[in-house]
């Protein structure tokens, strides 16, 4: 790709293919500028005046116009070579020549962006940025977006869309969610192959991630955070001694080794960028390193998806794209903190975890989890369920009903302690699955 | 001065024939009768501390008459007034109060809590102004500290933290650890808090901010609260958040608390407070109700323009207030439960000489709140403090609302 830019010299190609940022050509000149030429506004002097202009074109039809003779008219010839900048920052990934950017407004505007002062303000809403162009940008759409709310309410302001999130319902409801439908993931999971799995998991993410969207602002981060919360709150949990014998076969064989947290979490990068893979755990991550746009991957496997819960199935694919475009916030800076702090937070032994806690992926095991003692006010209100052995009313068929009606599909015989999929036995397990898709 | 209760039945019948006339002389006069409330609510209060019972009877049985906590804003002052001066007349001002925390107790939920408060922040900016303005200060103050203590003694369940978790979030690229402990008196409803704090812990995690709850409860009050109590930890950076909160200190313990709070060392002191003066009058009933009604007829119709005509949410904060004019004008300063003698920012100032010296907000905070401002109905407006005062004002009408300022030792 970085080869057809400099190939093409003449005729240039019909349409020139962006190349990922800061991967530039390897043959190109590398330019490295000061600080304070970045942040210079009028870099282009005319020679004859000193006048200064901000940009190149602007500067050569300032110079027409001081009547030059034909020879010192054409302008000093340029060098055919390509050149690429460093950003001089030290801590910066941008500052290796391996990952220089080609363009020099995108390097002065990078510079602003992360390492500049904020100087210019939204009107509406006060948010600062260091480049003009994003202000001005930001001030369009500045209060004509709309935060909305897994609960159906819907803001136009930010602080009281945070506020009412912070409080709201649906933030505890969904992490029970969360961890349900986590959990059906994990019984077939050990049914089949681990390479479905990560697959699976990939998509379990996205789909969570998606349910947890609401118009653009919930951020990568968010949902990493999220899912990682999820894990760690199902490793949290307390013991189980309901009924193992009949999930024990489906959990016990088969596992040559122990999943790994990123085989769980079905880490979504693992697969795309390997080399990408421990930058997101380790330390020294700069806020460069995953740019927005390998967000975007994750759309491809939704078609391993499994149908969620009905409210938010229609809305995975504009949200995953709304989601890829706009991140609220420094997605990347985001992203490093929850992994860091997730990492922290999950158990180290996923494994054994998963042996006792996901024997009947049911409604048994959320109505013991301390999570939802929390929301036992919330949870009495839902209405009752079919389950004879739930103690709780069952949060799940209240807000999922068309997961619930789809194991009644199955026809299942003397149906008393129903799981997930409204199976209990391993073999069933595939075609339930399907029930699901 | 105790009033019997027959005498209420039968009003003197020379008065009764002197007021009604009054009455409907007054209801001629198209001017009069916007205020009606406030001119009978006054000539009450006077009549209270002339001891003059016949007066004061008749007077009682006409507001009885007219007033009504469903009504328009003069019914409604109207009523919750009388409560008051009922109250006091009858020496049933102690009693009424303790009734009226138990019955608030027994019906508040976190759900209801929520609904009004927040319900409260989309239609006004009484309490957001102060949230935005302390965050502002709070943030800056924290500038480049990893270990973060806020201690938040408030009376808004803790809605102002997700914004600053989310700007702990976002504005840093090293998300500070950050404790919170709350300080809730036995009237905040010891359920609830715990409620808040896992809805607190769990927005945290979403975040991504590290972050530790804690709730310092079975205090009857304020005063109570030692130095001890906070567990303050090396290292970290602590800051206090008081927002409706000083004036919950008995008068007389007002300077010893701020003194216990200074030797907290926090970074920075943020203080937001209603506008009014409830407590240089003490001794003096008239001008204290004179006072009373001033605010919070400002305040009754603040909350008329700001929600719809039908709301429960603004049904509940009028409800909250007859609490308060009880306490005020008919308790007398043994005060069970949280105080409610509030103070204007200059008087509270002078306090707060004593332990700090003021922090002016920053230009981005200022800008900050101009922009929230802007976010809601027109009506309001921030203006400085002037003279021996610092901090900010929001205004209503042009009529100084609330207060806030930020202190450092």
């Amino acid at each position: 790709m970085a080869g057809e830019a400099i190939s093409s010299s003449n005729p240039p190609p019909a349409k020139k293919k962006r190349s990922l940022p800061g991967t530039p050509d390897p043959e190109a000149e590398v330019i490295a500028l000061s600080p304070k030429t970045l942040l210079a506004t009028n870099r282009f002097l005319c020679e004859i005046c000193g006048k200064g202009f901000q940009r190149d074109q602007n500067l050569q039809l300032h110079r027409r116009g001081h009547n030059l003779p034909w020879k010192l008219r054409q302008r000093t010839s340029k060098e055919p070579r390509k050149r690429v900048y460093v950003c001089p920052e030290k801590s910066c990934v941008h500052h290796h020549p391996s990952r220089a950017l080609g363009d020099l407004t995108g390097i002065k505007k990078h510079f602003c962006r992360k390492h500049g002062e904020k100087k210019w303000k939204c009107d509406k809403c006060s948010k600062r940025y260091a480049v003009q162009s994003d202000c001005k940008a930001h001030s369009k759409t500045c209060g004509t977006r709309e935060y909305r709310c897994d609960c159906g309410a819907v803001f136009s302001r930010r602080d009281s869309f945070i506020t009412h999130r912070a409080f709201c319902d649906a933030l505890a409801e969904e992490t029970a969610r969360v961890a349900a439908s986590n959990m059906s993931r994990l019984t077939s999971i050990c049914n089949g192959n681990f390479s479905f799995t990560s697959d699976l998991m990939r998509s379990n993410i996205a789909n969570n991630f998606s349910g947890a969207i609401s118009n653009t602002t919930m951020t990568e981060a968010e949902m990493v955070g999220h899912a990682r919360r999820e894990l760690s709150l199902w490793m949290g949990e307390g013991d189980h001694t309901e009924n193992l014998s009949k999930r024990n076969d489906l959990l016990n064989p088969h596992q040559s080794k122990p999943l790994s947290t990123d085989d769980l979490f079905g880490n979504p990068f693992a697969s795309r960028y390997p080399n990408q893979l421990s930058s997101i755990y380790s330390d020294e991550l700069t806020s460069n390193a995953l740019p927005t746009s390998r967000m975007k991957e994750t759309e491809n496997p939704q078609s391993l998806l499994l149908s969620v819960p009905s409210r938010s199935s229609t809305q995975h694919q504009h949200q995953h794209q709304q989601m890829a475009m706009t991140p609220d916030v420094s997605a990347t800076a985001l992203l490093q903190k929850a992994a860091l702090i997730g990492l922290n937070a999950s158990c180290a032994t996923p494994l054994s975890c998963f042996e006792t806690k996901s024997q009947e992926c049911n409604f048994r095991f959320l109505s013991n989890s301390s999570l939802l003692d929390v929301n036992h006010s919330s949870l009495a209100t839902l209405s009752g369920n079919t389950m004879d052995n739930s103690t709780l009313p069952n949060p799940l068929t209240r807000v999922y009903p068309t997961r619930h009606l789809m194991i009644q599909k199955d026809d299942e015989p003397g149906g008393e302690t129903r799981d997930f999929l409204g199976v209990d036995a391993p073999t069933i397990c595939a075609s339930s699955w399907n029930g699901w898709v | 001065m105790m009033l019997s209760t027959e005498n209420m039945q039968n009003p003197h019948p020379h008065y009764h024939q002197t007021f009604a006339g009054c009455l409907e002389l007054e209801l001629d006069d198209p001017n009069a009768t916007e205020r009606w409330a406030a001119e009978l609510l006054r000539e009450c209060a006077t009549a209270i501390s002339e001891n003059d019972s016949g007066k004061l009877h008749h007077l009682l049985w006409m507001l009885n008459e007219l007033a009504s906590p469903y009504g328009d804003c003069e019914q409604k002052l109207a009523s919750y007034f009388l409560q008051a001066l009922f109250c006091k007349a009858t020496e049933l001002g102690e009693h009424c109060y303790k009734t009226s925390l138990a019955v608030a107790e027994r019906w508040r939920s976190f759900e209801s809590t929520r609904k009004v408060i927040l319900k409260f922040q989309e239609a006004s900016p009484w309490t957001t102004f102060g949230h935005v303005a302390s965050n502002g200060a709070i943030l800056e103050a924290f500038e480049g500290e990893a270990k973060l203590h806020i201690i938040d003694i408030s009376n808004t369940y803790c809605t102002q933290w997700p914004t600053l978790l989310e700007a702990l979030a976002t504005r840093n690229d090293d998300t500070p650890h950050l404790r919170l402990t709350v300080v809730a008196t036995v009237g905040m409803g010891g359920s609830v808090m715990d409620e808040i704090g896992q809805r607190m812990e769990k927005f945290a995690r979403l975040m991504g901010v590290p972050f530790e709850f804690r709730v310092i409860r079975n205090l009857t009050r304020l005063d109570e609260l030692k130095y001890e109590e906070f567990g303050l930890r090396e290292g970290e950076a602590v800051a206090v958040n008081c927002v409706g909160a000083l004036r919950r200190v008995s008068v007389q313990e007002r300077d010893a608390f701020l003194g216990m709070l200074s030797r907290l060392l926090p970074r920075v002191v943020t203080v937001v407070e209603e506008e009014a003066d409830f407590t240089s009058c003490k001794g003096e009933f008239v001008s204290c109700f004179e006072e009373c009604l001033r605010f919070y007829t400002m305040y009754f119709e603040m909350l008329e323009e700001s929600f719809a005509p039908t709301s429960n949410e603004r049904l509940a904060l009028e409800r909250e207030c007859s609490k308060s004019i009880v306490s005020v004008l008919a308790c007398d300063g043994h005060e069970t439960g949280d105080c409610e003698r509030r103070e204007k920012g200059r008087q509270w100032c002078q306090r707060l000489m004593e332990s700090f010296s003021p922090s002016s907000f920053s230009d981005d905070v200022v800008d900050d709140l101009k922009a929230l401002l802007r976010r809601y109905r027109p009506g309001w407006s921030l203006v400085p403090a002037e003279g021996d005062a610092s901090g900010l004002y929001l205004t209503w009408k042009q009529e100084p609302a609330v207060w806030a300022c930020a202190w450092k030792p």
